[in-house]
């Protein structure tokens, strides 16, 4: 009797050929990118969406042309960051047209769809109790549609910012198999760098995608009395993590509250704030990549 | 997932995409030399899978709208979040199957001369026939019942499954009796 492998097609469905075209599409649309960068962590709360907004805003500021990608389906951050939220998407004849933050930057995030703050994301399916068997799945789709079907239009950048953990980027380098690179972010606490270290060998052993670098958020902060630098999480030394895992260590991003309310506000905080450390560095960072892409 | 016709082997081709109904839905294969059909049910959590694949079963007829698997499937949306798309309804067969007439080849010349086009396509449709006709079960209406309780989407499963056992053993109604002795041989 003649075997799976015997048999040309499936008889009707053609699922092969839909997958193939659902590929080709993603493929033609990710051609007008020319990089596209993963913002990731092994680490919930390090900063990783606020690091992306503001180096988007940096990025933008210096005449990129910028996308970003809220790649964190479940909790979704980025239109809050950029200033989109409740901003309606539009369908144009090239796909779903995403709002503008500032400079221009373009976003789609999960965020933009959903009917209220409280609202989480749900999927219809037979019982919500079992859906972590398929969810999976929904949450991968989602976001080919949102790179597929979105009218990015051509970009120098598109901004990728990822929930913690690993699996996602796995996840998106299997949408994006010409992914340009991981960043990194953590915050200098041996618990973090401890989960860090993971995401870091996850990355680097699967060969996703090169690492771009560390990024270390909420490094130091400025006493408000005596105006002295001080450590947030005395202990973890991110520059020599780096070193030890063989990446480049891209700078420190002192913790400061004005970023926080400027996130809350929908306000890139670089763009109220430039010249502040936090400002400073999340600058020197942005055209550290950028000097990066244009080297390459 | 492919079928083959074991009499035939020859690869069995989609004809027919029917429901999802209460989650389940029916997929029809039918071989293209003998016409022999087969069903593939599937439970809802299959259903699922298939939707969370975001592909079509019976192929698609045209291109997905953008975003259109996101906009069919999430729960709750912003009004207004989209504009100029056609409004989402929740999934349906639509997003499924595009197949509800036969997509199946038509037989083969020789199946034709055979006669298979017409009637009972199967060569051994007769025999199964008779087999049936034979072996034509009736359900009491307590084992009816009894059969309400098991789940619904395994309950065509389940009925086929005792239908089986009793016409394997002969009997022409299936009543509460042959029930427990399905449960008890067969841990149903």
């Amino acid at each position: 009797m003649k075997t799976y492998w015997d048999i040309v097609g499936d008889g009707g469905s053609n699922v092969a050929a839909q997958v193939e075209a659902q590929t080709a599409r993603l493929r033609g649309r990710m051609a007008h990118v020319r990089r596209k960068v993963a913002v990731v962590s092994g680490k919930g709360g390090v900063g990783k969406s606020t690091v992306t907004a503001n180096l988007a805003v940096a990025l933008a500021m210096d005449g990129l042309r910028i996308g970003v990608l809220d790649a964190d389906v479940n909790g979704p951050s980025m239109a809050k960051l950029l200033g989109v939220r409740g901003r309606s998407l539009k369908a144009g004849p090239d796909g779903i047209l995403p709002p503008e933050g500032p400079m221009g930057i373009k976003v789609v995030s999960m965020d933009l769809l959903l009917p209220s703050d409280e609202t989480p994301v749900a999927w219809h399916g037979p019982a919500q109790q079992e859906s972590f068997i398929w969810r999976g799945m929904m949450e991968v789709n989602t976001l080919r549609e949102f790179l597929a079907d979105t009218a990015w239009g051509e970009l120098d950048l598109l901004l990728a910012d990822l929930p913690p953990g690993t699996d996602r980027i796995a996840h998106l380098t299997g949408l994006i198999p010409d992914l340009t690179g991981c960043l990194v972010v953590t915050v200098p606490s041996e618990v973090s760098h401890l989960i860090v270290k993971k995401a870091v060998s996850a990355v680097r052993d699967a060969r996703w995608a090169p690492t771009l670098g560390l990024v270390e958020n909420m490094g130091r902060f400025t006493c408000k009395h005596c105006g002295a630098p001080e450590e947030m999480f005395p202990g973890g030394d991110t520059r020599a993590m780096a070193t030890a895992m063989g990446i480049p260590f891209l700078g420190s991003i002192d913790f400061d509250p004005r970023l926080a309310a400027a996130s809350d506000r929908g306000v890139p905080f670089l763009l109220s704030h430039p010249d502040t450390p936090a400002g400073e560095a999340l600058t020197r960072i942005a055209r550290t990549i950028q000097a990066w892409m244009e080297a390459e | 997932m492919k079928f083959v016709c074991v009499l035939c082997d020859t690869q069995m081709k989609l004809e027919e995409t029917t429901g999802p109904v209460e989650g389940s839905l029916s997929v029809t294969f039918a071989c293209p030399s003998c016409a022999h059909r087969i069903a593939l049910l599937t439970n809802p959590w299959e259903t699922q899978l298939v939707r969370a694949l975001d592909v079509k079963i019976g192929g698609r007829s045209s291109a997905p709208e953008p975003w259109e698997f996101v906009r069919t499937m999430l729960a709750a949306k912003r009004e207004g979040a989209l504009e100029g798309t056609t409004p989402s309804a929740e999934p349906s067969s639509r997003d499924f199957g595009e197949t509800s007439a036969s997509s199946v080849e038509p037989l083969s010349r020789d199946a034709q001369a055979e006669g298979l086009g017409a009637g009972p396509r199967c060569p051994f449709s007769a025999v199964a026939n008779r087999a049936a006709e034979a072996a034509s079960l009736t359900w009491d209406p307590a084992a009816e019942q009894r059969l309400e309780r098991v789940p619904d989407f395994i309950r065509p499963m389940a009925r086929q499954g005792i239908e089986r056992f009793a016409a394997e053993r002969g009997y022409t109604r299936i009543t509460e009796e042959v029930i427990d002795e399905v449960r008890g041989t067969l841990g149903f």
